[in-house]
């Protein structure tokens, strides 16, 4: 009860903070200058137009667009089959007569177009797939753009590597980079499994944008020889990994959320071994009884089959 | 709630799409542009073979399975660096990329990708992964790695202290190696079309820990992991306009070449002659089959429909173990002679999302999993660890689960910089063979962001959960039953509050600062035995400064609690003992980056420590003293640099240092003989200190 009061607490002062900034941003708004808008016509000559100043010096690196697929012109789907850099920035006549950022997609945050409308450039041709569901997916409802995650014009765009994709989510998922810190992790620290390995980014039916539909579905993509069906289940693995693990590190062995025994006493209390409390008496010289399910694997000493067995005498899990 | 009024509100909130369309507006546009201009003289397209080939050397001062756990680096000594990028442009839209990634080590993968853009994709994946688990296991089976471990002379004996451990005792690594061969083809027949095939084959070898028991004697043994997993994915989809479609297939196929663990009793069993072997079931082999359609419609510029389905079928029908190994003992004949298992899954969703003005969004969904399982029940007799027939027979329960869930949503844009919105969401959990038939869950939760001046996004969430179930009884058929007072955690009554707050702020053009925190407080308030409360805090900031245009400095800290309270009962009766975990992580790094000599040397530096502490705490009337602390420390330093030779030829240089320490109460002071009736691998919690150091030259073509 403390805890919950003290979070309340905490909410309410935070909740203040966040509205004396609001009430700041909006005494301190700037007298209305002109309307930003997209032109609507397009630039004299193209590309031609737009690298006359934006150079291979220019600060933000424009030419490496030039190695990747949107640069395939013998695709004809691509930009620089067709509208090139207009295809994605919007016509381009405005901002090449006044310079102005405010006159054409930037495509960068401080854009006056909101998330949604610089999406609406890249949707127009990737709509489909795996973006059938991103209008109303998690990330696509809280503004995220698709260049918050995705870098054009690099020869190599981050987050499809593999190695490079998880510092792209961190930046706004940063518990999770701490969670990956953890001793016991799936080995995204390391650079051989990615976020997407379980996420779909661009929209999913499924709770935290997973791959597959439900959470088991997800896991048995790599854990195949947890499915089943077994003749003795475990009810709780069949029902969700998450019960007792947490998917992406916990500071206790194999992604465990609690060590045996305590971690099984929160479900298994019947009558003998299942219900007694163990101490540290039990721990080496404690001089107390109850070693047998306290060390080593505790309760996995004996009922190693905790995930569902197929034996026919492995009722208590124990075969 | 039920399936038809849900529904009905997804088709109120459809009907809102007219009143949506009306108010749409055509998106201006001036005139087509005269592309005959648009030369692209300026454009730097690059055709023909690029890349960059990378090799060396690098070396492992000490070993550790922690330290190499996944990074194919647990063994010292040398290791060879290679790494190669290769890509080709060619005419016709003809391309290929090639990465191959860590050749020297375990962890070495292949990704080659080609075709014509726009036409056809062909792929070649190969990904190779080892996982050290532990390099401290001991054990005196031998066979260690197959299917049949058996005993040197002078086993058995009657306690562990007595067993011939001094000249028998081996320690084995423990360590899987997963290999994924892949292979796909895509193609687009029209720009609106795509077919796609993906096909991988997966190898797990190695060797894990798992045990087994007779009664109350128990050994801890070396399983054999000799697993195949193949794969296939196919689709079709078709991306217009307004409407979008996928059709898809989604196959997996699992086998396992050993079906059992036979292992010899190193224990004494006087009483029971037979019990002198035991044998474990491996996983069985099992199938999954699952064809899923997913389908997005424009109903109007400011309103879509998105829905998908999922029907699935998997099976096991691997043939059954004999009850047991003891001879002695007669069992009667198994009701089948395999389980003919079948679990039928449909997963659906329907989605409708209307930007109803500019101000006013709204989402509607309703989510459909069903678990459902058709294995057939049998009653079986069965032997109790291959001592003695079970006094009861027993019937096979196979769990169902359907679960129903809605959730709406609004998000109002309340002022240009402040956005609310609030939402609901129901979720039911329906079971069978469990203590409780139905679990609902209501939620409610609202959140404010707001954007200052460009310069700080704020974002507020609060939710509360309450959940709760029908009733809550014993499982017919389930010997000896639970203590009544029991409620399980993930089908108990629940109330869960939680609250997130998240700043980005832009303090400067260089210099950025994230914070995040967040708390949840779940209480389980209707539970005598069991799980009774949970508490999570998590606090957590990173800051990015561009130091010059040469220097950048990024820090991140994080610091997280995870607290529950549990209780328990010895006398099966109401609470006579309680527990307390409280698990506190804390991470620190520090990284810079230094640009030394302008297009020639760069040089960086990260650091991270990670530190966990859990506190254990089991209380009862005689007052015990507490657990030592589970501690894990880790302390890393990067060091490395580029120095660029010539336009294409570069040089790197890399330092790293790890320290790793851990106490386990689990493991500390607990060798192979430590408990009389469980004969353990005497496994040592981590500890390391390993320096590498690593070069390479890199060339680019």
């Amino acid at each position: 009860m403390a805890t919950r009061q003290s979070l309340a607490r905490v909410l309410l002062a935070l909740t203040g903070l966040v509205f004396s900034a609001v009430a700041a941003a909006q005494g301190a708004a700037a007298p209305e200058a002109p309307k930003p808008g997209l032109g609507t016509d397009y630039s004299e000559n193209g590309a031609d137009t737009c690298l006359v100043c934006h150079t291979e010096a220019w600060p933000y690196p424009i030419f490496p667009i030039f190695k990747t697929k949107h640069a395939n012109r013998a695709d004809k789907r691509t930009p620089f089959a067709g509208l090139q850099c207009e295809a994605c920035h919007g016509p381009g006549a405005k901002h090449a007569a006044t310079a102005s950022k405010d006159a054409i997609n930037s495509f960068k945050p401080t854009s006056f177009l909101s998330a949604g409308e610089r999406n609406k450039f890249c949707l127009n041709c990737h709509q489909g797939q795996a973006r059938i569901g991103w209008v109303g997916s998690k990330h696509e409802i809280n503004n995220v753009a698709c260049t918050s995650c995705h870098k054009l014009h690099l020869e190599r765009d981050p987050v499809l590597a593999k190695a490079a994709q998880p510092e792209v989510c961190y930046k706004c998922h940063p518990k999770v980079l701490a969670d990956f810190n953890k001793p016991s992790v799936h080995p995204v620290r390391f650079g051989v499994m990615t976020c997407s390995g379980c996420h779909s980014p661009h929209g999913s039916s499924a709770a935290a944008l997973l791959a597959k539909p439900t959470v088991n579905q997800t896991c048995y993509t790599c854990h195949a020889d947890k499915r089943g069906p077994f003749l003795w289940e475990h009810a709780p693995v069949a029902e969700d990994c998450t019960v007792c693990h947490v998917p992406h590190g916990s500071p206790r062995p194999v992604l465990l959320t609690k060590t045996p025994p305590l971690l099984c006493q929160q479900c298994h209390t019947v009558a003998g071994h299942p219900s007694v409390a163990y101490t540290s008496s039990g721990l080496p010289g404690g001089g107390g009884g109850g070693a047998a399910f306290l060390l080593a694997g505790g309760c996995i000493n004996c009922h190693s089959q905790v995930h569902g067995s197929n034996h026919p005498s492995g009722v208590k899990l124990m075969r | 709630m039920k399936t038809a009024t849900q529904l009905s509100l997804l088709a109120m909130l459809s009907t809102l799409s007219a009143a949506a369309a009306a108010a749409e507006s055509a998106s201006a546009a001036g005139a087509a542009p005269n592309l005959s201009k648009w030369q692209c003289k300026l454009c730097k397209f690059e055709d023909g073979l690029s890349g960059s080939v990378e090799v060396g050397g690098a070396y492992v001062s000490d070993s550790s399975a922690k330290f190499g756990e996944y990074n194919g680096l647990g063994d010292d000594g040398g290791y060879f660096i290679g790494d190669l990028n290769a890509r080709f442009r060619g005419k016709d839209a003809a391309y290929w990329n090639v990465d191959a990634a860590n050749l020297g080590l375990d962890t070495r993968s292949l990704n080659v990708e080609g075709g014509r853009q726009g036409r056809y994709k062909l792929l070649l994946n190969y990904q190779e992964l080892t996982r050290f688990v532990s390099d401290s296991a001991q054990t005196p089976f031998i066979g260690t790695g197959g299917a049949s471990l058996t005993l040197p002379a002078g086993f058995p004996a009657d306690t562990t202290t007595l067993m011939p451990l001094a000249g028998t005792l081996r320690q084995v690594d423990l360590e899987t190696t997963r290999k994924e061969l892949g292979v796909g083809a895509s193609w687009t027949p029209a720009r609106a079309w795509q077919y796609g095939v993906n096909f991988r084959h997966e190898t797990r070898e190695g060797r894990l820990g798992t045990a087994g028991a007779f009664f109350v004697n128990a050994s801890q043994l070396i399983r054999p992991v000799d697993y195949v997993t193949d794969q296939l994915d196919a689709s079709a989809s078709y991306a217009g306009a307004r409407l979008q479609a996928k059709l898809a297939y989604y196959g997996s196929s699992y086998s396992n070449s050993d079906p059992s663990l036979t292992w010899q009793n190193p224990f004494t069993a006087p009483g029971f002659p037979g019990a002198v072997a035991g044998q474990l079931a491996l996983p069985p082999d099992n199938q999954f089959h699952q064809l899923s359609g997913t389908l997005g419609y424009q109903l109007a510029e400011r309103t879509r429909a998105t829905a998908d389905i999922a029907v699935g079928r998997g099976t096991q029908d691997e043939q059954f173990l004999a009850p047991t190994l003891n001879t002695t003992l007669a069992v009667p004949a198994l009701p089948r002679a395999s389980l003919d298992g079948r679990v039928d899954t449909v997963n659906a969703n329907i989605e409708v999302n209307s930007a109803v003005t500019d101000r006013l969004r709204l989402k509607a969904a309703y989510l459909y999993n069903d678990r459902d399982n058709q294995t057939p029940q049998s009653t079986y007799s069965w032997v109790t660890t291959d001592m003695f027939v079970a006094p009861s027979q027993r019937t096979n329960l196979p769990y169902s689960f359907t679960q129903d869930k809605v959730q709406l949503r609004a998000d109002y844009k309340a002022a240009q910089r402040v956005t609310t919105s609030a939402g609901y969401d129901f979720d039911s959990v329906e079971r069978t063979f469990q203590e409780v038939d139905t679990t609902r869950e209501n939620t409610v939760w609202a959140r404010l962001a707001t954007r200052h001046v460009d310069a700080v996004d704020l974002t507020l969430k609060y939710a509360y959960s309450d959940r709760n179930v029908s009733s809550y009884q014993a499982v017919p058929g389930i010997t000896p039953p639970e203590n009544p007072l029991l409620r399980k955690y993930n089908m108990a009554n629940r109330t869960r509050n939680r609250g997130e707050l998240r700043a980005n702020i832009a303090a400067a053009e260089s210099v950025s600062i994230g914070i995040q925190f967040d708390a949840s407080n779940d209480d389980y308030s209707d539970s005598a035995i069991g799980l009774t409360s949970g508490q999570e805090f998590n606090l957590g900031g990173d800051v990015t400064i561009m130091l010059s245009d040469k220097t950048s400095l990024h820090v991140f800290g994080n610091y997280q609690e995870i607290k529950s309270q549990q209780s328990g009962s010895q006398a099966y009766a109401t609470p006579d003992w309680s527990a307390t975990n409280k698990d506190t992580i804390k991470l620190l790094g520090v990284g810079i980056k230094h640009v030394a000599i302008k297009d020639k040397l760069e040089v960086g530096a990260d650091y991270t420590l990670m530190q966990t502490e859990g506190v254990i705490s089991v209380s009862t009337a005689a007052n015990e003293p507490p657990f030592p602390n589970l501690e894990t420390s880790r302390n890393g330093l990067k060091l490395y640099a580029t120095y660029r030779l010539k336009d294409n030829v570069s040089l790197r240089a890399g330092y790293w240092y790890e320290h790793y320490e851990s106490d386990d109460w689990a493991l500390d002071g607990v060798a192979p003989a430590t408990i009389s009736n469980v004969l353990t691998f005497g496994q040592l919690a981590p500890q390391y200190r390993v320096h590498v150091i690593a070069m390479s030259v890199r060339y680019k073509f």
